[in-house]
């Protein structure tokens, strides 16, 4: 097991080098200048150039590749060419907010998806599972902006139970914070919602279908263990998986919740980057991103082993 | 089936927690401090340097923090705002300023007149009429601490209204330590002498910037008036939220989350006005004029025929009524110098006919000798506004047989495409969008009313005569001649078409009624003067 931990962070470390890259090869090839958004929109050519010289985006980009390079491996992941300050402290500012919203709607959606999915299965063809089905349907194709106005409109303007939009950090209070974090978790949830228990309806109709259960049953254990004790273990691997996808999803992918209920988040710091073009906050929040996704790829791989022993690494 | 009372009991108390628990958590969500102004205005604050900038968004950073030697007032004349008393020698060739009393940064020490001479001389480096002033000037230097000479080499009459000069880059006086700095490196200390601090413990860059109260500020003892006069500050406390949905801030309006919405979008001005706590506001009244910039450089604008054809191709109601929307807020323009604005005149404008005039727009092309070369046409698709122009722009061009084609990209894609100043074949354009203040277009140092070529803002239209005229009006004495200078000017602009106009447009702002005090005047939104009830 420490020998694949070992290889798979090996891995990690190549990965973040070819996004690394990547990415800076793509802004550098890219339409943009960093310098035009500073000066603005009267600016002359002769300011944005003189700009540009001052930022030393007129060194070859080779030049500037390597400095990055150097200058990340010294752990120093440059200024905000807009804000002035070190990107890592921008990150760090935006890494509450995003986290929180995104453990909120995993708690929400594993919660519920698991439970509608197990039901549904359970009452296969039923009542309650085609309910279940046209739930499902429901939350994936309905856009989160859409319910987003939706739940602002009912239950912010309407009937004033909760905040619009903002982001109260934890340490200012439980209730400000998750007062601030209900809607949005709800608009963003719902879709991950549909797609856990989709994936856990479909993966424990497969193992109800077995011989194995049909055994349990005659046996005579009840309902709960079957579902519970003997199917829900044995589909939990592509349970577990998509649970691990969704929230290395949700990290970077929340942008538009962010949006529309104005939660100053990563998601909200890279666009605004992209939109200015300061490349180092776009190169960083990749780069991290990226560490992560690979790093809860290796934690979803390495939890089979808990519902799976036949899985060994 | 029976209920027992104590199910009753238990049920109510649930329900009664249920219910309550929303309204508890909320009232703890909301802003206990009522002498705390929420604002939030569109494109948000991203570059803090006031004068490294041409932002308006900077500006308004700028106005909060740092202080002025000269403002405007209501009627756009320039009044003494840190200066106390300045004269003018004989022969108007020195100007002797010396700084009122009471006036400090926000670290503790006095503003030095070293710091007003080291503020002139970077801004200088940047403002067309610092350029200038600079050009003009044989020294700019500190006499004693509290006063400062500006020494020219020939007369400069207009010198007191460039020092005064709202467009953007505005003269911030800055710690001579910061204006030091050459301007194309940003000042990021934001430490003024202006009316707020910044608060650097606050600051989320992105997100929220907050600005406290100066409470070392000694204000004017004239009456606040535009940006002249005292500056008052009123509340406690305001803070700038940036919010880029805009439905979701009007919603946040109506909620009582945020006071004041710059730019709400035209759709949702039926929801704010029919909402009894909220109010519309128009206070730039002079509003913004959208125009569009033809690369002179290249075919087909580079033959003035061509950019003749567009003045008569524009039918300004039609674009207002696509970037507008209600008539209430635009109108059509026909001044080169800005409708409303002192040099506003009527000089060379019978090419503006109601609808536009196809025809004679096609006859032009032709006269143009063009033959089918392809158009380009910026497409900002992250700036609804000159989205919308530019796709009615390409319909209104094809349809007099110009093989017109859009560019999309974000805005930063435009401003980086517009320094091309090749051919289209070699990603260069042909059209693009913008707008400004209309007051802006009234300063004849204003880069965009500028004729002389490559030099120049993007499009670079040149004309030797209309630059002799513009350099004369800078030294012209009285408002009547810089009048009389405006309509040559103007005779000459529309002949070489520099610009074509789409039309003027007021957007007004949505505020809660109980934040007052606004202050009206273009482009910038001061905080100061401004109460909560």
């Amino acid at each position: 097991m420490a020998a694949y931990i070992l290889r798979r962070m090996l891995s990690t470390i190549a990965v973040m080098a070819m996004v690394g890259i990547f990415v800076f090869l793509l802004l550098r090839l890219a339409p943009g200048d960093p310098a035009a958004m500073m000066a603005g929109k009267a600016a002359t050519a002769e300011r944005i150039a003189a700009i540009r010289e001052q930022l030393g985006l007129n060194d070859p980009v080779p030049i500037q590749f390597v400095r990055w390079v150097r200058d990340m491996l010294g752990g120093d992941f440059g200024i905000s060419i807009f804000a002035g300050r070190p990107v890592l402290e921008l990150i760090s500012q935006r890494l509450e907010p995003t986290l929180s919203l995104s453990i909120l709607t995993m708690i929400l959606s594993v919660t519920i998806g698991v439970c509608f999915g197990i039901l549904a299965a359970w009452r296969t063809g039923g009542l309650v599972d085609r309910l279940l089905t046209a739930f499902s349907a429901f939350g994936y194709s309905v856009p989160v902006f859409v319910i987003g106005y939706f739940l602002i409109y009912f239950f912010a303007i309407r009937i004033h139970w909760l905040p619009v939009q903002g982001y109260v950090p934890i340490d200012r209070g439980l209730g400000p914070w998750f007062a601030h974090l209900i809607l949005p978790t709800v608009a963003l949830g719902l879709g991950y919602i549909a797609f856990i228990a989709r994936v856990t309806r479909a993966s424990m109709l497969e193992v109800l279908s077995e011989d194995y259960m049909r055994t349990a049953a005659a046996k005579g254990a009840s309902s709960y263990a079957i579902l519970f004790h003997h199917a829900l273990k044995n589909a939990g691997v592509p349970i577990l998986t998509v649970i691990g996808i969704s929230f290395a999803y949700l990290i970077g992918g929340v942008v538009l919740t962010e949006t529309v209920f104005n939660i100053p988040g990563i998601g909200r710091l890279v666009v605004d980057a992209i939109n200015n073009r300061d490349y180092p906050i776009i190169q960083s929040v990749l780069i991290l991103t990226s560490g992560l996704y690979v790093l809860i790829n290796l934690a979803v791989d390495l939890s089979y082993t808990l519902v799976d022993p036949r899985i060994r690494y | 089936m029976a209920i027992s009372r104590r199910e009753i009991i238990k049920t109510g108390l649930a329900a009664g927690a249920a219910v309550s628990i929303p309204a508890v958590l909320r009232a703890q969500t909301l802003p206990a401090d009522a002498r705390t102004v929420r604002v939030v205005k569109p494109g948000f604050l991203t570059v803090f340097d006031p004068v490294a900038t041409t932002t308006y968004n900077s500006a308004d950073h700028g106005l909060a923090v740092y202080d002025t030697l000269f403002a405007l007032d209501s009627k756009f004349i320039p009044q003494p705002q840190m200066v106390g008393k300045w004269s003018i020698s004989e022969d108007k060739m020195t100007y002797t300023f010396e700084l009122r009393d009471g006036l400090g940064w926000h670290d503790g020490t006095p503003v030095n007149a070293a710091d007003c001479v080291a503020s002139i001389r970077r801004w200088g480096q940047v403002h067309p009429g610092g350029q200038l002033i600079m050009a003009r000037a044989k020294d700019i230097s500190k006499k004693d601490d509290k006063t400062f000479t500006i020494a020219l080499k020939e007369p400069l009459g207009l010198l007191i209204d460039i020092l005064a000069d709202l467009t953007t880059p505005c003269l911030f006086v800055m710690r001579e330590k910061d204006a030091s700095r050459p301007a194309t490196e940003q000042v990021t200390a934001n430490i003024g002498s202006g009316p707020f601090k910044f608060n650097h413990a606050l600051a989320r860059p992105g997100a929220t910037f907050t600005y406290d109260r100066n409470e070392q500020y000694v204000p004017r003892s004239e009456t606040s008036d535009g940006f002249a006069g005292g500056k008052v500050v009123k509340v406690d406390r305001v803070i700038w939220n940036n919010m880029p949905d805009q439905q979701t801030a009007v919603a946040a309006l109506q909620a009582g989350e945020i006071d004041f919405l710059s730019g709400p979008p035209a759709d949702l001005y039926p929801v704010i006005e029919s909402d009894p706590n909220l109010e519309l506001q128009v206070l730039n009244k002079a509003g913004d004029v959208y125009f569009l910039r033809m690369n002179c450089l290249q075919k087909p604008f580079n033959n003035v025929k061509a950019r003749q054809a567009m003045l008569h191709l524009i039918d300004q109601e039609a674009f207002m009524r696509a970037v507008v929307g209600n008539p209430q807020y635009f109108n059509t323009i026909t001044a080169a110098f800005g409708s409303g604005t002192p040099y506003a005149n009527d000089e060379n404008t019978g090419w503006f006919k109601k609808g536009g005039d196809p025809e004679k727009a096609k006859q032009l092309f032709k006269e143009a000798g063009y033959t089918g070369e392809k158009v380009i046409i910026l497409d900002p698709t992250d700036w609804h506004e000159a989205d919308v122009a530019a796709q009615l722009l390409a319909d209104s061009l094809r349809k007099v047989g110009i093989n017109a084609e859009l560019a999309p990209s974000d805005w930063g894609g435009v401003s980086a495409r517009l320094k091309n100043r090749g051919p289209v074949e070699g990603g260069g354009w042909s059209i693009f969008i913008t707008n400004e203040s209309t007051f802006d277009r009234s300063n004849l140092f204003n880069s965009t009313q500028v004729a002389n070529g490559e030099s120049g803002f993007a499009g670079w239209p040149k004309s030797d005569e209309y630059e002799a005229l513009r350099a004369k009006w800078a030294d012209a004495e009285t408002l009547d001649e810089r009048k009389a200078l405006a309509r040559k000017m103007q005779r000459l602009y529309w002949n070489f078409v520099g610009t074509v106009l789409l039309g003027q447009a007021v957007s007004p702002i949505a505020r809660r009624k109980t934040l007052t005090g606004l202050i009206g005047m273009p482009a910038l939104t001061p905080m100061w003067k401004m109460e909560k009830a």
